[in-house]
Formats: structure tokens, sequence, C-alpha cells
């Protein structure tokens, strides 16, 4: 099998990892509640991964590293936590429903308005347009570093610049990058960076979480159990017990913390050029192979390693089929939760085949998917 | 007179780790230990940093010299011998 949704989830992961799961679902108590061996193990193991990930983020303490099941969540607790009635919000056409939905839902009940940056057929923004939109109630800028669908990444340290001129809260869907580009939240002005623990970050799935700029207070949208406290009738104001209720995945989390390891004796950087190598050689191929469409920027190499695809008027979803069922070839049809996108890209209709590469693919795999997509590009 | 320990008290457990954490790298002995109830205020259950009579001064100075979070620290007699017969 050759797996190429890796902007789904990755499939393979690092060993460690999964020796890191393994061993702590042989050893691990509950963090936060107690101080015996099993508890304290848990409470390090967690607390360490905050370390890395601030580290790998530059936010601003462990402390304020905050884990939750995946990026939806963190999103849906920023935005939710952040933005109120009567604001103006500024978002993009490259959004995930992620994004979109929590403000749609924001703009319906509470009467928040949304403005929309628009995305060529190429899915490509003029930043000029930030600026353009801003308006005396503008909150919050919101918006993805890449495009889940195209694999096109937004310059976040020029939107960040335009959120720190104007005293605007900026909050970043790193769900496509975390991992593979290098993310300095103090250097982009990102107030709050959203990640995905399973994606690019190579850890189990049910991990993700948001890191929060000094200075910016989000109001928990859920409140319970958090270890410490107990007498009190509130949620904890401390972070990140604040937005942590429950337990934590710790056994999920020792797993993302040996991906970060792992990340970073390779390096962020190299693991990007593996996969852009990967996906150049790819495109390269399929651009040539009459019948095939190619939807995105490839005029630079700073995107993620994604390249979307039609053949000829074919439905997306029965292309997927065939690579999947003829030729054991794991991709992603459809409309890959970015409905804005694909109106950009008027893909509406027939949505489109994404391939997505991983630093663990191979040259051969990549060949082996370029004869597939000329096979069914030749069966006329 | 009874030996006294010293709980520094903390918020969360994220804010005692990282206490612990600065405390190991600068060489100075603490322990997790569960808060005594007598002393959780408002706080009320979760970890604590116990530490020996004999180095409190230097933990405090290292605390204040980083200016790390933590809560308070509560001066407390040992109501239990340390060196009992565990299985008395």
């Amino acid at each position: 099998m050759i797996y190429l949704d890796n902007a789904a989830t990755t499939l393979r992961k690092p060993q460690q990892v999964i020796d890191a799961v393994v061993n702590a679902m042989t050893s691990m108590g509950n963090s936060s509640r107690g101080t015996h061996d099993q508890s304290i193990q848990a409470s390090m193991a967690i607390f360490q991964c905050r370390c890395k990930l601030m580290q790998l983020f530059h936010a601003p303490s462990p402390d304020r590293v905050v884990f939750t099941q995946n990026s939806t969540e963190a999103l849906n607790i920023a935005i939710n936590g952040l933005i109120h009635a009567g604001d103006h919000v500024i978002t993009s056409d490259l959004e995930h429903n992620s994004v979109l939905r929590p403000l749609y839902r924001l703009e319906q009940e509470q009467n928040v308005e949304l403005s929309f940056v628009p995305a060529d057929k190429k899915g490509c923004i003029n930043y000029d347009d930030f600026e353009a939109l801003i308006r005396p109630n503008t909150k919050a800028i919101v918006c993805t570093h890449a495009s889940n669908l195209t694999g096109n990444i937004l310059d976040v340290k020029r939107i960040g610049k335009i959120a720190e001129k104007h005293g605007l809260l900026f909050i970043v869907d790193a769900s496509q990058t975390a991992g593979v580009f290098p993310i300095d939240m103090a250097e982009m002005n990102i107030s709050v960076l959203c990640f995905t623990g399973h994606k690019g970050l190579m850890g189990p799935q049910g991990t993700g979480g948001l890191c929060i700029a000094d200075h910016v207070n989000i109001r928990p949208w859920k409140v319970g159990g958090s270890g410490v406290q107990s007498y009190s009738k509130t949620q904890p104001a401390e972070l990140p017990t604040a937005l942590e209720a429950g337990t934590l995945n710790g056994h999920g989390i020792a797993g993302l913390s040996a991906a970060l390891d792992f990340i970073a004796e390779v390096g962020v950087d190299a693991i990007h050029q593996k996969e852009i190598a990967l996906m150049q050689q790819f495109y390269d191929a399929v651009r040539q192979i009459d019948g095939v469409t190619v939807y995105g920027d490839f005029s630079t190499t700073n995107r993620c390693a994604i390249v979307a695809l039609n053949i000829h008027n074919y439905e997306s979803s029965a292309v997927s089929d065939v690579l999947a069922v003829d030729y054991d070839i794991a991709t992603r049809p459809g409309a890959h939760c970015a409905p804005r996108m694909h109106q950009a890209l008027e893909t509406t209709e027939q949505g489109a085949v994404r391939f997505s590469f991983s630093i663990f693919n191979t040259e051969e795999e990549v060949k082996s998917a370029v004869d597939a997509v000329r096979c069914i590009a030749q069966q006329q | 007179m009874a030996a006294k320990s010293y709980y520094i008290l903390f918020a969360n457990y994220t804010h005692g780790l990282a206490l612990q954490a600065l405390l190991k790298r600068e060489g100075l002995e603490s322990r997790i230990a569960p808060t005594p109830r007598a002393i959780q205020g408002e706080l009320s259950c979760g970890m604590s940093l116990l530490v020996k009579e004999e180095h409190i001064e230097a933990v405090r100075a290292c605390i204040e010299r980083n200016q790390a979070v933590h809560h308070s620290i509560v001066e407390m007699e040992n109501q239990i011998q340390p060196n009992r017969n565990r299985f008395c």
C-alpha cells in the first residue's frame, strides 16, 4: 500500500512514538491527580511535552501550552473564548471548516461580523486585502498557515505585522504546517497558535493544542475536573488548567513528546525539504499528463507537500476509489472541508483528488502514483 | 523540638513541575509531595514541593532570583518521623 494522504493524518509514525505510547499505557497514572510515582510520571511526561512545544513554536512559557484533542477543538476554544457579540473578524477563503464553522456560528448566534480575504483561481490572496477589510470593531484575524486543499502557504509573518499594527488578535490554524515549517509565535506576532498532533508532528490522533501569547486571556468553554483547587466553584484561572478540564490524553501526549524528539533529531527544514522534493517529483510528472488539471500555486517551494488534481471531468471520488482498489494508493477525494477554497478553484462540483506526502514516502512510491494517474488519464 | 519541612504550593501541577525543573538545574533538592490539607487554603488539593529546612533559604533565593511562579511557601512541623519503621 502506498499512503499519500498525509495531510489527513500521517499513517507512518516514528517507532519511538509507538514505543512511547505502549510504555505510557503500561505505566502511566493520571496526571495532576496525585503525587505517587505513576501520577507524577504522567504529569512529568505532559510537562516535558509542553516544554518541547514551547521551544518548537517559541511560546512564552510551558503553562501557556494547552492540550486539546485536535486543531478543531483548539480553534473552537480560541475563537469562542475571544470573539464576542458585535465583534468583526477577518478570515480568508483558504480556511478549513474548523475555522469557518465556529465563525459562522458566531455570525448566526451573536451577530459577529465576518469578512473574507478572497482567493483567486490559484488559491492565492492579496495581502493588502487584510488591511483594507479592517473596521473600527475588528477584533481579530483568524486564518490558516496553509491550505489543506492546495498546500498554498500564507505569509503569517506579514499578516501578523498587520494585526500588530492595528492592535488585532491573530489566531493561526497551523494544522498543515506544525512540524514541517518553522513557526515563531513571537516573531510572527501570533496571539493563539492552534495545532494538531497527528499530522506533521507525527504524534497519535487525539492530541493537539493551542499556544497562547502573554496577555491573551481566553474564557474557558468547558469547566470541570482539574485535580487542583477542588473546593472552588469556578474553574481555576491559571493556565494551562483553566482550559484543560478533564483528564488529558496522557498516553497520546507521551507519544507526541517522542514525535517531537524525532522532529528535533531530523530537523524541521530537513523534513520539509524531503517532502517538497517528493511533491515536486510528482507535480513535474503529472502536470504534463493530458487530461490532468493541477490546482494551487507551484511557483514556489515555500508550500506544503500537497498536490490536488482532477483527471478529465471524472468524479474525484471515482478517481480516488480506482487508485485505492486497483493501485493500492491511498488519497483523499471530495470537498476537503474547505468549501470557499473549492469555490475559488471552481471545483465545488467535482471536488479534487489530494496527494499529500510525508518524510516516509519514497521516490519509488511517487513514481508508482504518477504511473497510476497516467493510466487512469489514458483510459478514455 | 520537631524538625520542620517547607511546602511550596502552586496553582497547578505545571507551575510546580516548572519550579522543580529549575531547582534541579540549580542543584537544589526538593521532592514532589501531596499538599497537607491543613495548609491548602483556597488551593485545596494538588501537589507541592517539599523542601528540607537546611535547603529552604537557597530555594527561596533561587525563586526570588528567577521570579519563579508559585503560590506560597508554608512552614510545617513534621508530624511523622521520616525514619520510622515503615512496617510497624
